[in-house]
């Protein structure tokens, strides 16, 4: 179950369609990256995009937190 | 694709100052929150200071928050060996390990970095190469040797993020380093300053006219000040035919934290979404205005391993308004680079030397009577470090032993950089009475 896509980015301002995506991508990468029932080939590369989402959500200030991952 | 816009990330590198500032104060309450909750060192000095993160509301109560120091970290690192108690997160879960030379003997300066941080760590390398105008058809060529020391690692991952062909070039030698990025039509060069001087001048030694013969538009220098000073950065550019983009950055960030962008302003712009950059008076600890020399003090948003807050750097900066700049980035300016040290530190080719480190290793050998460190620059080029040793008349006849065993531990501790070792004769060394000088810098720029 993914987490809720918030509405306003960390300065309060809405976020555009993209960034939303962005987002929900995100989101639902780091709910598969818990998963540790995915086979090695699934979760490790689940990890790597879900990490790379991040790098993308936290420049545009959609999110600030460590994933927790490692 | 949107890759011919001149910012990698426009809506941060053009945010106006305001938002800029309200963005860093809460990130820098986040990483202060999760500093204490997480790092033992970090709530240790927190509690000392009486700092509260949670009452982070306004950037200046950054100021609440205390200093860390290279010398608190690696004093943490000798009594919880091996990697001190500053670490958020368990050494089991990282996936990388880098050193610095140390301040005070053999000892390095540990680093270890998860798979969050090594992707940040690219990603704000991808800040400067993007911003001094590197794109997916680049050809890069890194020379540089790929070891424990960070130098251009984070570097060669942006480029492989931003699609560009990747040319690591590792143990190669300067002449077939020169060979290969002719022939592969490298665009961008990446090397220290010093280093990209030095293949320049053995293209010529090879009789290859770079200018005429290669395709590299682009130098981008790290690891040294002398990016930022405008006759180095005249003669790189003379010698390669091309731009000279200066970044600066530290292994106990693990990244770059400024850059210069292709509107070269004579300074490099910091990445003010992902640090705070304050510049105080090294005395005081105070902070100065626009304009004042100062020491620069860091703080990170991004490295989830180690939380680097306000740490004292000991490099000398002069910060500007970013209007300084014609490129529309609102990122403030340290103009001029990296101007110097507060402190002793000398960098020789890309690595840190402090002359008490120097001094621990070289006191180990009992059969040294005196010694002394001078800096040279051969050919206005590359720089050398020789160490001066005059043993005790007993152990004259030790030297063979002693200089190699002494080169080896100098080289261990200052990530392979090769010390000349020169005996001197019985008597020929200067002896002090009160404050030693044993360290004479001949170079003409720092």
């Amino acid at each position: 179950m993914s987490a809720t896509i918030p509405d306003k980015d960390l300065l309060g301002r809405p976020l555009t369609a993209h960034e939303r995506e962005l987002m929900d991508l995100y989101l639902r990468l780091k709910s598969m990256s818990a998963n540790t029932d995915l086979p090695p080939c699934a979760l490790m590369n689940c990890r790597q995009a879900m990490v790379m989402l991040w790098n993308a959500c936290v420049d545009l200030n959609l999110v600030f937190e460590e994933p927790g991952v490692d | 694709m949107t890759t011919d816009v001149p910012y990698w990330n426009p809506k941060c590198e053009t945010l106006p100052r305001e938002d800029l500032r309200r963005l860093q104060t809460k990130k820098l309450r986040v990483v202060a929150e999760r500093a204490y909750a997480q790092s033992p060192f970090h709530r240790r000095l927190m509690d000392q200071a009486k700092a509260k993160p949670h009452r982070i509301r306004r950037y200046e109560d950054i100021r609440r928050l205390p200093f860390t120091t290279r010398e608190a970290w690696m004093e943490c690192q000798a009594q919880t060996p091996m990697f001190g108690d500053m670490l958020a997160q368990p050494p089991d879960d990282a996936m990388r390990y880098h050193l610095t030379s140390g301040t005070t003997g053999r000892t390095p300066l540990r680093v270890l970095d998860g798979r969050t941080d090594w992707k940040w760590i690219a990603e704000c390398w991808c800040y400067g190469f993007h911003g001094f105008g590197v794109r997916p058809k680049d050809v890069v060529f890194f020379a540089f040797s790929y070891g424990t020391f960070i130098g251009f690692w984070g570097a060669h991952y942006s480029c492989e993020k931003m699609g560009c062909l990747v040319l690591p070039s590792g143990n190669m030698t300067t002449e077939n380093r020169v060979k290969q990025l002719v022939e592969m039509g490298a665009t961008t060069v990446c090397a220290t300053p010093t280093y990209a001087l030095r293949m320049a001048q053995e293209a010529q030694k090879m009789g290859i006219d770079i200018p005429k013969h290669g395709k590299v538009q682009r130098v981008i220098v790290s690891g040294e000040p002398a990016g930022s000073i405008p006759a180095t950065k005249k003669l790189i550019e003379d010698m390669w035919g091309a731009k000279c983009g200066d970044t600066a950055g530290m292994t106990e960030i693990g990244t770059i934290m400024v850059f210069e962008c292709s509107h070269q302003p004579g300074g490099v712009h910091v990445i003010e979404d992902h640090f705070i950059e304050e510049v105080l008076d090294p005395d005081s600890g105070e902070p100065v205005g626009y304009g004042e020399r100062g020491e620069r003090v860091v703080t990170s948003f991004g490295r989830g391993f180690i939380p680097l807050l306000r740490y004292r750097t000991k490099d000398l900066v002069v910060k500007v308004p970013h209007s300084k700049c014609t490129c529309g980035r609102t990122f403030d300016i340290f103009d001029g680079g990296i101007l110097g040290r507060v402190d002793d530190m000398k960098l020789v080719r890309g690595t840190n030397v402090y002359p008490r480190a120097v001094e621990a290793i070289v006191r180990e050998h009992g059969e040294v009577e005196e010694f002394q460190i001078i800096l040279t620059r051969q050919d206005g080029l590359r720089d050398e470090i020789t160490v001066q040793v005059e043993l005790k008349p007993s152990a004259a006849a030790r030297w063979p032993f002693i200089e190699k065993k002494l080169g080896k531990d100098l080289a261990d501790a200052h990530e392979g950089l090769r010390f000349n070792l020169v005996q001197a004769s019985t008597g020929e060394l200067p002896r002090f009475e009160l404050k030693a000088k044993r360290l004479q810098d001949l170079r003409t720029k720092p």
